[in-house]
C-alpha cells in the first residue's frame, strides 16, 4: 500500500531563505503525526507544499498524486483547516454547506448537521456575524463531515475554549479516527495533543529534528527526577537537558539503559513539550538558566 | 466527467452572485426603478400643465395614425434605447466585479476555503468569466425586459384614455419576441467582443499584490502615454498604433444600442437614408460583428490573458 505522504528531499526557498531543507518523510495510513516547531521553522510551508498550495523542489507524493500539479483530484482524499478562520466572510452558514456539498463528493450534509446542532450557530446568518469561536466550529464541522484519507490541521483550535478544544480532540479521536485515515496537526498547544499522537516531527530551520513514533519516542528519551544532592551522580550519566522545579532536577536522557537510572530517583515518561525545549531550545541559554536557577536554591 | 464539470460550474456560478448579489440582482432591478420613477415624474408634472390631458391624448392619437413602420420605429426604438443604460452600468460593475474577483479572497485568505475543495483552478477562472460574458448580461436583459413591460403597461392605461388600442398600436409595435432575442443575442456577442478588456482585468485580479483595478487601469494608460510622446518626440507626428485608443475604441464599439455607426449612414445614406428599427441594431448587423476579424483577434487575446489568469491563480496562496 502506498504512504499517505511520501517526500525525499522535500526543499523549498524564498529567495536567500531556506524554509525546508531536504526533508524526507513517509507517513503510511492510519496515523495522527502531530508536526511541532517553533514559529517560521517551515511548518505552514511543509503543510503548503502538501496541499498543493506551494511549489516546492524534491519529490513529494500525497496518496500517490503530485500535490504541485494534482490539487484539484487530490483535494477529493485531503481536507485542511488553516491556522485562523478562512471562511468566506460574505457567505451565509447554508451557502457555505451547499457548495460543499454540491462541490464535494465525499462530503455527507447529514453528519455536518448532526455537528451543527451541538451547536448555536445559525444556518442565516452570515459568517461575517458569527463569533470567531463559531466560524472554527463550523470549519471543524464541515471538515469533519467529509469523508477524507488525510486530514491536516492548522492550528485549528486557536481562539476556542477549552471545553470546545477537548470535545473536538474527543471526537476526533472518536468518530472520526480509523485505521484509514491520517491526520497531520501543528499547534503550539502541545499538552492537548500529545496523548492522541502516534507519531511525532520535531521540524526547525527547515530541517526536521525528531521524526519517530510515539512508542520510540518513550523508548529513547526519559526523564529522571532527583533530588539535589543527587544531582551530579544523575549528571555523570550524560543528560541531554537539566532543569530544576520545585527544588527537584529533572534530568532527560536519550538512550540511556534504565536500570542504571532507576536507583537515583524516579524514572517517567518525558512530556512532548519537554522534549520540544530539550532538543529545540538554545543550548548555551539552557545551562544559563540551570546555573542561576541552582544559585538561588 | 463533462456533465460533473457542468454541474460544478452551474454550482460556482450560483456561488459568483451569492458573492455579489448587488452587483448582479439589484443594480438592474436599481436601474429598472429609477426609470419607472422619471416616467411617473415626468407623467404627474406634465398632467399638471396639461390639464385633462388634451395634448397627450391628442398625440397619442397622432401617434396611433402614423404609418406601421414609423409606429415600429418609435415604439420599438424607444423600447431599445433603455438597454443602453443598462449595458453601460453593467460594463462599469463587471470592471469592478472582475478586478476583485481573484484578488479579494487571496485578501482575507477565503482562497484557503476554496482551495480545500476539490475544484481546478482552470474552472474557478472559467466561473468568473461566463459571469461576466452570460450571467451578467442575462440578469441586466432581465432588467431591461421589465422595465419594458412596465412602461408598455403605463403606454397601456394612457392609450385607453386616449381611446387608442393599446394592443395594436403600442404592444405589437413593440414586437418584444423579437427584440428580446435580439438584445440577448447582442448581450451575448457583446460579452465576446469584451472578452480582452474583461480578461485583462481577471488577469491582473489573479497576480496583483494589492489594487488589481488600478493595475488593470494604470498599465495601459501609461503605455498609450508613452506611446504618444515618443512618437511626438521622435517623428514629430502622433502615433499609428496606441494601446489606450485601441483600448477605448474597444469599449466603445461593439453591438450596443450607443455604438450606432453613424459614419456609415451618413456615408452611404446620402439623402434617401430613412431610419428604421434596423439602424440600431439589427441580427444581421450582430451576426455580421460576431464572425469579423476584430472580433477573432479579441478573442485570441483574451485567452491569452485567461490562460495567464488561470496560471497565476495555481500558484496563488493567502497574502
Amino acid at each position: 500500500m502506498k504512504p499517505t505522504i511520501y517526500a525525499e528531499n522535500l526543499s523549498r526557498r524564498y529567495g536567500s531563505t531556506v524554509a525546508l531543507d531536504s526533508i524526507d518523510l513517509n507517513v503510511p495510513s492510519g496515523r495522527i503525526v502531530g508536526l511541532i516547531g517553533p514559529n517560521g521553522a517551515g511548518k505552514t510551508t511543509a503543510l503548503k507544499a502538501i496541499l498543493g498550495l506551494t511549489r516546492f523542489d524534491g519529490k513529494l507524493e500525497v496518496l500517490g498524486l503530485d500535490p504541485s500539479k494534482r490539487r484539484d483530484d487530490l483535494m477529493e482524499d485531503v481536507c485542511f483547516i488553516a491556522d485562523v478562520a478562512v471562511l468566506p466572510r460574505w457567505a451565509r452558514v447554508w451557502q457555505i454547506i451547499e457548495l460543499t456539498e454540491k462541490l464535494h463528493p465525499r462530503f455527507s450534509r447529514e453528519q455536518c448537521m448532526k455537528y451543527l446542532a451541538k451547536t448555536k450557530i445559525p444556518q442565516n446568518k452570515k459568517v461575517r456575524a458569527l463569533s470567531k469561536g463559531m466560524i472554527v466550529q463550523l470549519h471543524l464541522a464541515l471538515v469533519m463531515s467529509i469523508d477524507a484519507k488525510l486530514l491536516v490541521l492548522d492550528e485549528p483550535t486557536l481562539g476556542l475554549d477549552i471545553l470546545f478544544r477537548k470535545q473536538f480532540y474527543s471526537n476526533l479521536l472518536n468518530e472520526y479516527f480509523d485505521q484509514e485515515r491520517t491526520i497531520l496537526i501543528t499547534t503550539h498547544q502541545v499538552e492537548e495533543v500529545e496523548h492522541i499522537l502516534t507519531d511525532l516531527m520535531f521540524i526547525k530551520d527547515g530541517k526536521l529534528v525528531v521524526n519517530a513514533s510515539m512508542d520510540d519516542i518513550y523508548d529513547r528519551y526519559t526523564e529522571l527526577m532527583v533530588r539535589p544532592d543527587e544531582a551530579d551522580e544523575a549528571r555523570a550519566l550524560g543528560p541531554i537537558h537539566e532543569r530544576v522545579l520545585f527544588g527537584r532536577h529533572i534530568f532527560l536522557y536519550e538512550d540511556v539503559d534504565r536500570s542504571r537510572l532507576e536507583p537515583i530517583g524516579e524514572l517517567h515518561k518525558p512530556s512532548v513539550a519537554d522534549l520540544f525545549v530539550a532538543l529545540m531550545g538554545d543550548k548555551e541559554e539552557l545551562a544559563e538558566q540551570v546555573r542561576t536557577m541552582e544559585g538561588a536554591a | 466527467m463533462i456533465k460533473d464539470t457542468l454541474t460544478r460550474l452551474q454550482v460556482l456560478l450560483r456561488r459568483e452572485i451569492w458573492e455579489s448579489p448587488i452587483a448582479f440582482k439589484w443594480t438592474p432591478v436599481i436601474i429598472a426603478g429609477f426609470i419607472l420613477l422619471f416616467t411617473v415624474l415626468a407623467l404627474i408634472i406634465g398632467m399638471k400643465v396639461d390639464n385633462r390631458m388634451v395634448f397627450a391624448s391628442d398625440s397619442i392619437r397622432m401617434f396611433a395614425e402614423l404609418d406601421p413602420e414609423a409606429k415600429r420605429l418609435i415604439v420599438s426604438g424607444g423600447l431599445f434605447s433603455i438597454s443602453a443604460v443598462f449595458t453601460q452600468v453593467m460594463f462599469i460593475v463587471l470592471v469592478f466585479y472582475l478586478s476583485g474577483s481573484l484578488y479579494d479572497d487571496r485578501r482575507d485568505r477565503s482562497i484557503l476555503f476554496w482551495k480545500s475543495l476539490p475544484v481546478s483552478d482552470t474552472l474557478t477562472v472559467a466561473s468568473k468569466i461566463v459571469t461576466a460574458c452570460v450571467i451578467a448580461p442575462l440578469l441586466y436583459m432581465a432588467g431591461v425586459a421589465l422595465i419594458q413591460l412596465l412602461l408598455l403597461g403605463i403606454g397601456t392605461v394612457l392609450a385607453l384614455i386616449a381611446d387608442v388600442n393599446p394592443l395594436t398600436e403600442l404592444w405589437l409595435a413593440a414586437r418584444l419576441p423579437r427584440q428580446w432575442t435580439l438584445l440577448v443575442y447582442a448581450a451575448l456577442v457583446q460579452g465576446l467582443w469584451l472578452l480582452p478588456i474583461y480578461a485583462w482585468l481577471l488577469f491582473c485580479s489573479s497576480w496583483a499584490p494589492r489594487l488589481p483595478i488600478l493595475i488593470a487601469v494604470i498599465v495601459p494608460v501609461l503605455i498609450g502615454t508613452f506611446q504618444h510622446f515618443w512618437s511626438l518626440f521622435s517623428s514629430f507626428s502622433l502615433p499609428e498604433v496606441n494601446l489606450l485608443w485601441i483600448v477605448l475604441q474597444r469599449i466603445g464599439a461593439g453591438v450596443t444600442p450607443t455604438s450606432v455607426e453613424w459614419e456609415t449612414i451618413s456615408r452611404d445614406g446620402n439623402d434617401s437614408f430613412r431610419p428604421s428599427e434596423e439602424t440600431l441594431m439589427s441580427f444581421g448587423s450582430v451576426t455580421d460583428h460576431l464572425f469579423s476579424v476584430d472580433m477573432l483577434v479579441g478573442l485570441v487575446i483574451g485567452l491569452v490573458f485567461l490562460v495567464g489568469a488561470v496560471w497565476f491563480r495555481r500558484r496563488a496562496t493567502d497574502a
